[in-house]
């Protein structure tokens, strides 16, 4: 489903993602792990458009994207969240949701009474349903994680890039949209890149994982696989215990 | 055949077999067919007032109404261009200034109609427009700014230079009026009141529809979070791009009717910063995104400028700019903000859905 190859990013004298290349099968949820300023962010910027790479190809079912904008990319399949939610604040849930369902390419054929009952659809699918008529800027850290997927699965895609779903939540949370990740997935035949420095949630949910440092790809293979890997090791987990 | 039928609150009409309702309880009167009438009526019954009551003809009463609409067409697609591009724009006028040139040459060089000149002005302030809208994605913040503040300066500038066809502060003269003159200056200047109120409703009903399009959801997404409209699949270029464009084009209308209704057009009164100003402030005071406040607000700003020129003479613009200044501190939220306080759930965009159980 996506192909990435030698994709490099600089930022001045600085190699955010370093001729990274992997593929991503139809159905996986792939973990991508990696400490802080490791390029993870960047390489799922780079998926989604929101940067074009200096060098490298990305190609989402057989189709080169490398060059495509990122209004062009969601309108194919590609639906992500931010890291630091992103939300419309002086609008309801139920209105920030309905945005991406009017927003998305099937949104065009649909009248807003539809458009409008599918956003609830989705606010219901993530327990957000209470919430529908709180502005998005009164909501909690964990509801606005909610809300972000409620709106990147409101454009039905078949690729999601998810920064950090768990950042700021508490264990019990954190577990909950872990299990909502899953269901979608099953659900609705999502691929999933997922960040996350919650390894243990990634551990359970992954297919695959990813780990990059300084910009590269240092290790790619099962969960339990990768976190074996002296160099992974070194980098990222050191001795927490899995 | 027609039958009014009064009930407790509302007020049944039997109109040739179909029934109409309407709720007449002043506090349900949020009809806007309340508003049109009154507003339509405003002009001819100060006409009559100052006419026949007074016996006073009421050409400066009638200009203030021109001037408060003209400040309408241009603060109506300023509003809509500013949702659209998420960027404020700081020369609208100088669209205001290529419309009212481009009519003033067409009619005194080629002897065109108004009917002819309204196109070409639309036209030209669009395709300029267009030419400048990549502004609206590559600038941003106070080059933005910067840029569409220059905008007018260099046309003022231009116009000075070529003043050969420009006629600098002179202007363009013998520009044909929209209609031929009835006889009554008086009465001529009310009907040139009902066109321009006429231009004034047709922006605001563009605005409008446009807002409530899916169009409009998309402007106000790329309003609020650029990236994130993006990641909805939205092209923001392309839509900051039309907006721009016809908004511009839009105003440049109102320049049309400017050549127009004077007779003449001079762009050196109209490129003027405090003009600018008086449209920021319609803009701003008539409450941030909200169409129909520009309607308070414009005529709110051209009586109280009307007013200060004839009390306080030569302090009229101080005081007129003090007295805006200190609403725009009270009013933060502009005059539409008081209605929204009160009716903040009618304010807030929402869609009813009814659950299948």
């Amino acid at each position: 489903m996506l192909k990435v190859s030698n994709l490099t990013k600089r930022f001045g004298g600085i190699i955010a993602v370093n001729d990274v290349s992997f593929k991503i099968e139809k159905g996986e949820i792939v973990g991508l792990i990696g400490p802080n300023g490791a390029g993870k962010t960047t390489l799922i910027n780079l998926i989604s458009g929101f940067y074009i790479p200096d060098r490298g190809k990305i190609e989402f079912n057989g189709l080169d994207i490398t060059k495509k904008m990122m209004h062009e990319r969601a309108k194919l399949g590609i639906a992500r969240t931010f890291q630091n939610p992103r939300v419309i604040s002086n609008m309801t849930a139920h209105m920030n949701v309905l945005y991406a369902v009017l927003g998305s390419p099937y949104g065009k054929n649909i009248t807003m009474t539809e458009a409008g009952a599918e956003a609830i659809y989705y606010l219901d699918l993530f327990g957000l349903l209470k919430k529908r008529d709180v502005l998005a800027s009164d909501l909690a850290i964990y509801e606005l994680r909610l809300l972000e997927l409620a709106r990147a699965l409101a454009l039905r895609p078949k690729l999601l890039l998810i920064d950090e779903a768990m950042a700021g939540l508490n264990p019990a949370e954190a577990e909950s949209v872990s299990k909502l990740i899953n269901r979608i997935r099953n659900e609705f035949d999502l691929t999933i890149v997922w960040i996350e420095h919650v390894l243990k949630v990634l551990m359970r949910s992954a297919d695959r994982v990813l780990v990059m440092h300084y910009g590269k790809l240092i290790a790619d293979g099962k969960p339990e696989e990768v976190v074996r890997k002296p160099e992974v090791v070194e980098a990222y987990i050191g001795e927490e215990e899995l | 055949m027609v039958k009014l039928e009064p009930r407790r609150g509302r007020l049944i009409i039997h109109f040739f077999g179909r029934k109409y309702e309407w709720t007449i309880e002043p506090r349900y009167w949020r009809n806007p067919i309340i508003g049109l009438i009154l507003w339509l009526s405003l002009p001819l019954l100060l006409y009559f007032v100052a006419r026949i009551v007074f016996n006073y003809p009421p050409i400066a009463l009638m200009s203030t109404l021109i001037y408060a609409n003209l400040l309408i067409m241009m603060s109506a697609p300023f509003n809509l261009q500013t949702i659209g591009t998420g960027r404020l724009n700081f020369g609208p006028h100088f669209f205001l200034a290529i419309g009212g040139y481009t009519a003033a040459l067409l009619s005194r060089n080629y002897g065109l109609s108004p009917a002819l000149t309204l196109p070409a002005a639309f036209l030209v302030g669009a395709i300029i427009a267009l030419a400048l809208s990549p502004i609206t994605i590559i600038s941003r913040g106070v080059y933005y700014v910067l840029i569409t503040l220059l905008l007018p300066f260099i046309l003022g500038e231009i116009t000075y230079w070529r003043s050969d066809i420009f006629g600098a502060e002179t202007g363009i003269p013998n520009v044909g009026l929209l209609f031929p003159s009835t006889g009554d200056v008086t009465f001529d200047v009310l009907i040139f009141v009902y066109v321009s109120l006429v231009i004034s409703l047709a922006f605001l009903f563009f605005v409008d529809r446009t807002l409530r399009s899916r169009y409009g959801f998309m402007m106000g997404v790329i309003n609020e979070d650029e990236d994130v409209a993006r990641s909805y699949g939205i092209n923001v270029n392309q839509i900051k791009m039309i907006t721009f464009t016809f908004t511009s084009g839009a105003m440049a209308i109102c320049g049309w009717f400017l050549a127009h209704y004077q007779g003449s057009f001079t762009g050196a009164v109209w490129l003027m910063p405090s003009f600018l100003i008086l449209v920021l402030l319609t803009a701003t005071l008539g409450g941030k995104g909200a169409i129909y406040g520009v309607v308070i607000s414009a005529y709110f700003v051209a009586t109280l400028r009307e007013v200060t020129r004839v009390t306080f003479g030569e302090l009229s613009v101080v005081v007129l700019f003090l007295i805006l200044l200190l609403l725009l501190y009270f009013l933060r939220e502009g005059f539409w903000g008081l209605y929204r306080k009160r009716r903040y759930r009618e304010y807030e965009p929402s869609i009813k859905v009814r659950r299948q159980t």
